[in-house]
């Protein structure tokens, strides 16, 4: 299996986009002497993504499973979870708890068993204070990681 | 449901900040104490560090322990950005200084610090720069050596550990007194990367830590030159000329002074705790003993004697830095 | 042979004790997500401030040989390289151990790494007058240039696509020299505040390589059918020592390069496990099954790192010059006790000098055996459900990214990268160039800006960078491994056609 040419050619000019931007800024940017390496470098980077983009567009690019749109939707919510839990969660209400309820969701987001199974909620809570407890003992108490406490802790 | 949580988030920051005060005003430190180190683990400010702030658990220094958190990049620049602009001001972070090299990039400019950003504590060491060359160059003295330079201008390359630090201060102020032009090699990875250059021979002299030259001087890998400070070092080097006495006008303004800060805000409470405390810890006897093991010049100096430090040095590299 | 003399220093009591604590433990910090070795070892100096020099360092050798395998353990287990030099041990590592060989996969990684140890500390115990003059010998031109025969390596590691690798590649280049620059201090390609300490690479490894795993997981839904069952067979050690001794050519390979490499100060450590995966790979007639969970490549991977351990000594013990950073942190163990690394080392403290080395060498056979003995226990852990695994992996993410720098810049870059690399991922492109290219850029630029000054005093670039034995044989390496990566891209991709043609005419 492989992914469309459509995709590649959107994920193909996405990359050439990066390589522009680095280009433009590494023979604009000033001082020229803090940018003589990124310019060395960007000429390979740009010369290399419009190949990537002749290659996608021509249909040449095989390599790669791309995405279905049936897993963009089971990835979606974890996805969504991680986002949260890493760029806001984490920071605002403390590594431990934002932690736990991050692993909570993401154990029951994909937990074969279904939702109204008791038992289940239960192993996967006990599981989550588990891992939680051996985390801080590793990183609070063994190597002494202050953490941000935020609300919680 | 908005308001309650919004009430919800004020009551919990006043909870928050009443907690953080009257911790303040209770017995401050009553958690351990964070040291920002803006260079990477082992080199020599990270491993003085470690020292210095050993013994800071003890009922009668801190009472707390300290532990240190290294942040390089950049010639310090990384780590000092980031004390100055995100490191939280409540006396339980503090971040070794390196002067004059903090000094010296705030004169040069873009970065977000500048002495007014940050609150001295104490100063614990006081390391001059030496001039050294490989142990089989066929320079023997400093005068071998500025007139190599005088003959050859910008032939001779001087290895030192980055732009702005005290190493390129020193060759700024060697060239300046002599009236040389020499190629200055900033190198990546602080002193031990320029010291690498000089023992291989990549460069033909270079400029590096007395406690590193030392040792290097120890282990039979170089030759060292000169010192640039006002006066020798009687304890580590004592045969060893100071720039001053060989006749060029180089006075201490590279000598690398190493101590702790914290960050413009913090309360005064705090750095009156910590002022008082922290030097008391820097004398004790068995980091004294630690740092004279590892060839480590001590100097510790009272808040109120590194805030003149601080303004005499911003003065005289602001003179020196002007025309480049 | 004067360091047979001093074995009985490793047996006495305490330090027999402390060499073992310091190998259990360095084994569990090791693998710790975002502990690497370097900060492991800077971890227990403080413990050290109370023992004898001896003794201390006793300490901090076996926990650095043992921090280094560790960090394989959470590369095969959770592909989370515990730092660069584990990175191409992932690649085949967690392959098998999702495929339920972890048990294998680990005694192979600790059996390759105890050997490739042992060679290296006996390399350092024989040669090392010989190997200091080795590793002065790199000037910044020749240090630029075996950053180049580096970056050659990219185009043909871990990649089906030849130019998506060489892309990675450039992508990791570019993300290298974000933040501000070294030696100016200029500020480079600073989008958002979080990039203004630079990228740093333990976070960025734990992104790359971490983060499309766990989004993978997420993909693989939570019906029991499309859950893939696996079973973790019990692995015999008698059998994965037969293995080993079937895979000499990779065992040979890793070695040798893993200590040659690893010799040269600033550079080694963090290439070698990568260059050794490689070249193994282009020796190979098993091309295909690189990347797969094919043995060869494991066993490269993790005899490379460990060989450099030995060498990578070589420069602080007779220069007092620390080559990687963990010898820097190491020198620190030392100066606190008044030692200083040099000639005063093994002239005046021949007792502390020697010791230290063999408790390497022991600390060595004590880790493959404590390895192996913990193996199948840890293997088990392929049998951890999808949901768990993800959740438990995506939270040591975060702890471990954070606990490097204390910086929570460092781990919204982790998870950018990671949710990045997911996508690049799914499009052929691959996070092993791309780490490539991120550990090496730094190197090639600060020697090429230092070369260029440098000869700039001197006879003019041209000369400095183009002329001497040692720059024509390496630009001879980094010619003949592009022209290699084409001719054999070429051969690949006609073979390609052909099958398909056979398939068509089918």
């Amino acid at each position: 299996m492989t992914a469309s040419r459509l995709q590649h050619t959107v994920m193909s000019s996405a990359v050439l986009a990066v390589a522009s931007l680095v280009t433009w800024l590494s023979f604009t940017e000033e001082p020229a002497a803090a940018f003589l390496f990124p310019r060395m470098i960007s000429v390979f980077f740009i010369l290399f993504a419009v190949w990537n983009f002749i290659r996608a567009v021509t249909g040449l690019a095989q390599v790669g499973v791309g995405i279905t749109p049936k897993m963009a939707m089971t990835i979606l919510p974890g996805l969504a979870v991680a986002l949260v839990y890493i760029y806001v969660a984490a920071d605002t209400l403390g590594f431990y708890a934002s932690s736990a309820m991050a692993f909570l969701a993401v154990s029951t987001l994909y937990d074969p068993a279904p939702r109204s199974d008791i038992q289940s909620w239960l192993k996967r809570i006990t599981i989550t204070l588990g891992f939680m407890a051996v985390m801080y003992a590793l990183f609070a108490i063994v190597l002494k990681v202050q953490t941000p406490t935020g609300l919680f802790f | 449901m908005k308001k309650l949580a919004k009430g919800f988030v004020i009551a919990a920051t006043a909870v928050a900040t009443t907690w953080g005060v009257s911790a303040l005003a209770g017995d401050f430190p009553d958690r351990p104490v964070g040291v920002a180190v803006s260079y990477g683990a082992g080199g020599a400010t990270d491993f003085q560090a470690r020292i210095v702030t050993m013994v800071a658990g003890n009922k009668d220094m801190l009472g707390q322990p300290v532990y240190i958190v290294n942040k390089p990049g950049a010639g310090g620049r990384v780590g000092w950005n980031w004390f100055a602009t995100k490191a939280p001001k409540d006396g339980y972070t503090m971040s070794a200084y390196n002067v004059p090299h903090f000094i010296a990039q705030s004169i040069k400019g873009g970065v977000k610090y500048s002495t007014d950003s940050f609150e001295p504590i104490a100063n614990w060491g006081a390391d001059p720069a030496v001039v050294l060359v490989g142990k089989d160059s066929k320079f023997n003295t400093i005068k071998d050596l500025v007139e190599f330079a005088k003959a050859n201008p910008g032939k001779l390359t001087l290895s030192g550990a980055g732009l702005f630090v005290g190493h390129h201060i020193a060759a700024l102020q060697l060239q300046q007194s002599t009236g040389t032009k020499m190629a200055y090699i900033p190198t990546k990875g602080g002193g031990a990367a320029a010291m690498k250059a000089v023992i291989a021979g990549n460069v033909l002299a270079g400029i590096n830590n007395l406690s590193d030259g030392y040792r290097a001087a120890k282990a039979g890998n170089v030759k060292i030159l000169a010192v640039a400070d006002l006066e020798r070092n009687k304890e580590f080097l004592p045969d060893v000329p100071t720039l001053k006495e060989s006749g060029y006008d180089v006075d201490n303004s590279s000598v690398n002074f190493r101590g702790l800060m914290v960050p413009k805000g913090t309360p005064q409470s705090a750095i009156d705790t910590l002022a008082a405390k922290v030097p008391a810890m820097f004398k004790h006897a068995r980091v004294a003993k630690r740092m004279k093991a590892g060839g480590s010049p001590i100097k510790v100096m009272t808040r109120a004697e590194v805030q003149e430090m601080w303004k005499a040095r911003q003065k005289a590299l602001a003179g020196l830095l002007k025309g480049l | 042979m004067e360091f047979l003399n001093h074995f009985g220093g490793v047996f006495e009591p305490l330090a027999l004790m402390l060499l073992i604590g310091g190998t259990v433990g360095g084994l569990i910090l090791g693998a710790t997500p975002g502990l690497s070795p370097t900060m492991a070892v800077a971890l227990l100096i403080p413990f050290t401030f109370h023992l004898q020099p001896v003794h201390g360092l006793i300490l901090l050798g076996a926990a650095y040989t043992s921090t280094v395998a560790g960090g394989a353990v959470s590369a095969i287990l959770l592909k989370i390289p515990g730092a660069p030099a584990n990175i191409a041990t992932s690649l085949d590592g967690h392959e098998m151990a999702k495929q339920g060989h972890g048990a294998r996969a680990l005694h192979l990684s600790f059996l390759s790494s105890g050997v490739g140890g042992l060679i290296g500390v006996l390399l350092l115990i024989f040669l090392t007058p010989l190997l200091s003059q080795w590793a002065l010998a790199f000037g910044p031109s020749h240090l630029f240039w075996l950053a180049i025969v580096g970056v050659t390596v990219i185009g043909s590691l871990d990649s089906n696509s030849f130019v998506k690798g060489l892309l990675s590649g450039c992508i990791g280049l570019w993300l290298s020299m974000i933040g501000y620059d070294d030696i100016q201090g200029a500020q480079r390609f600073i989008f958002h505040d979080a990039l203004s300490g630079g990228i740093n690479i333990i976070p960025a490894l734990i992104g790359l390589f971490a983060i499309p795993q766990v989004i993978d997981m997420f993909g693989k839904g939570r019906f029991i059918t499309e859950i893939e069952t696996v079973k973790v067979p019990k692995q015999q050690f008698m059998n994965s020592l037969r293995e080993l001794r079937g895979n000499v050519r990779a065992l040979t390979i890793g070695t040798t390069f893993g200590s040659i490499i690893g010799l040269i100060p600033g550079v080694g450590g963090q290439i070698a496990g990568l260059v050794a995966y490689d070249q193994t790979r282009k020796f190979s007639p098993d091309r295909d099954k690189f990347g797969t969970g094919h043995p060869e490549g494991l066993i490269a991977a993790e005899s490379a790192n460990n060989a450099m351990v030995g060498p990578s000594l070589v420069p602080l013990l007779t220069l007092s010059i620390p080559g990687s950073p963990t010898a820097a942190v190491l020198l620190g163990g030392l100066l606190i006790h008044g030692i200083f690394p040099g000639t005063d080392l093994f002239d005046n403290h021949p007792q502390v000098a020697w010791t230290f080395i063999n408790s390497m060498l022991i600390g060595q056979i004590l880790m493959v055996a404590f390895g192996i003995y913990t193996a199948q226990w840890a293997a088990r852990i392929a049998l951890v459900p999808n949901s768990l695994m993800a959740s438990a992996v995506l939270v040591l993410a975060l702890f471990g990214s954070y606990s490097i720098q204390q910086s929570m810049g460092d781990v919204y870059i982790m998870l950018a990268l990671g949710v990045g690399m997911f996508f690049l991922d799914r499009f052929g492109f691959s996070a092993a160039p791309l780490v490539l290219g991120l550990i090496l850029g730094p190197i090639a630029e600060a020697n090429f800006i230092q070369g260029t000054q440098i000869a700039a005093a001197q006879d003019g670039p041209w000369v400095y960078f183009l002329t001497g034995p040692l720059n024509m044989l390496l630009i001879f390496f980094a010619v003949s491994s592009i022209a290699f990566s084409f001719w054999s891209n070429l051969m690949a991709s006609k073979s390609k056609k052909d099958g398909l043609a056979e398939e068509v005419t089918k």
